[in-house]
């Protein structure tokens, strides 16, 4: 079921080689990131797999390695390449980021079939924050 | 052996301007070369990850290279030199400071502490029945307070096996258990720190080893929220909190940092001595808080809450 596609951004938001943060939830919390190569765009759900309800992001719209070559999780450093979105290196090694359906038209970002989430951790459980 | 806690903890970045701009927003002060201390002058070293002075890095994701322990006097440094060179090498600089690796594999370092005695006031509080904290017509609610972490609090590492990593603090530094999260790792306090924890661990797979996060202590809850508030009008990713945990029962506020570390900002910790019997939990999310709060944009009663962004 594919529902109408929900305007993320203008392709010009994205700097080339940088990465953005679209699409708030109800708190402000960006719930996709999308990074540009050049041509391409490519756009994952805000999440890392290490943990549910995790943000990749450490400041508004800043998901990359130093030298842009990954998406690097803030949390723990682990680091995903671009294109598909496969951990390289960290506590999801092996795993990926849920990849976001776009349609990039000339100069718009769409997004299709974004879930709606929102981040609390009173629900829950957070294995690797104790203390 | 009279250790005090971490010192210093020292980074091998990708990004050394952002780390830079992290830690001081944060509220540590830099020195221009790298280092953000606290007001104690316990501090993060953030290096770039080539460079050839730092320790080696791990094989995981973690950009931590050193952890780097304060203890009171020379004494204490000749009795751990001794102990541990028993079963491996242990290199002394110039200044004195040891480094060696521990039983897990972390780069572990030891120097006489170069953190200064602070002598501060705690957070000033009314309340019914108590003196009052601040005298009459002093203000509680400054917007323009400094918040600056007061001291380097504690570290938590990602282990493959907790009991070795334990055991190595326990058996061969004089580190004490205070609590317990079954299957998960124990809280520890060296014997010269009367903090709930200095070094907490949690079991993982190998391939996760590294710094899981680092927290400051501040003054108190009120400027915990006052600094976590701060960094999230900044932009910076609020992680966890702001709650209160139980066992230490600090508060706590979690940030993702480029450091690929959580910084926590922490507040009001237990202290512990001899006496304390340990307590073991299993870990859940009801054990871990007893709290939790979430940021959201202020609002007044009779205003209500922002209408949600579309």
């Amino acid at each position: 079921m594919t529902s109408e596609p929900l305007f993320l951004c203008r392709v010009d938001d994205i700097g080339e080689g940088g990465s953005i943060g679209v699409a708030p939830d109800h708190r402000g919390r960006d719930r996709v990131l999308l990074v540009r190569q050049g041509q391409a765009i490519y756009g994952y759900i805000n999440n890392c797999p290490h943990y549910d309800r995790a943000p990749l992001g450490w400041k508004k719209d800043a998901f990359l390695s130093g030298d842009q070559t990954r998406i690097m999780c803030a949390a723990h450093g682990a680091l995903f390449t671009i294109t598909d979105g496969l951990c390289e290196l960290g506590p999801c090694l092996g795993q990926r980021l849920t990849p976001v359906a776009l349609v990039i038209t000339e100069c718009e970002v769409f997004g299709l079939d974004i879930p709606e989430f929102a981040y609390g951790r009173s629900t829950q459980q957070s294995s690797g924050a104790a203390a | 052996m009279r250790i005090i806690g971490p010192d210093e903890l020292v980074f091998g970045v990708d990004n050394v301007g952002a780390c830079g701009s992290f830690l001081a927003d944060y509220g540590l002060i830099g020195d221009g070369n790298g280092r953000f201390a606290a007001l104690d002058n316990t501090a993060i070293t953030v290096r770039d990850k080539q460079e050839p002075s730092l320790p080696a890095p791990m094989k995981t994701a973690s950009m931590l290279r050193q952890t780097i322990w304060g203890v009171e006097d020379q004494a204490t440094l000749d009795q751990i030199e001794a102990e541990l060179s028993r079963d491996r090498p242990v290199a002394k600089s110039a200044d004195g400071t040891l480094a060696c690796r521990d039983d897990s594999g972390f780069e572990i370092a030891f120097r006489v502490t170069r953190r200064t005695k602070l002598d501060l006031p705690a957070e000033l509080i009314n309340s019914p029945g108590a003196k009052p904290g601040r005298g009459t017509n002093v203000v509680g609610a400054n917007e323009d307070a400094e918040a600056r972490p007061r001291s380097l609090s504690h570290i938590v590492y990602f282990v493959p096996d907790m009991d070795k990593m334990a055991n190595f603090y326990i058996e061969r530094l004089g580190f004490v258990i205070t609590d317990k999260f079954t299957n998960t790792g124990p809280f520890l306090r060296p014997q010269a720190n009367d903090d709930h924890h200095v070094l907490f661990m949690i079991q993982t797979p190998e391939y996760m080893q590294g710094i899981e996060h680092l927290a400051f202590h501040m003054q108190g809850p009120t400027e915990l929220m006052l600094a976590g508030s701060r960094m999230v009008k900044k932009g910076y990713e609020s992680f966890w909190g702001p709650g209160r945990h139980k066992f230490g029962s600090n508060w706590f506020w979690y940030f993702n940092s480029p450091l690929g570390t959580h910084v926590e900002y922490d507040a009001d910790m237990d202290k512990h001595d001899g006496d304390w019997v340990e307590r073991e939990t299993p870990m859940t999310k009801d054990a871990a808080q007893m709290f939790l709060f979430e940021n959201v944009e202020k609002w007044a009663p009779g205003g209500g809450p922002p209408p949600a962004q579309k």
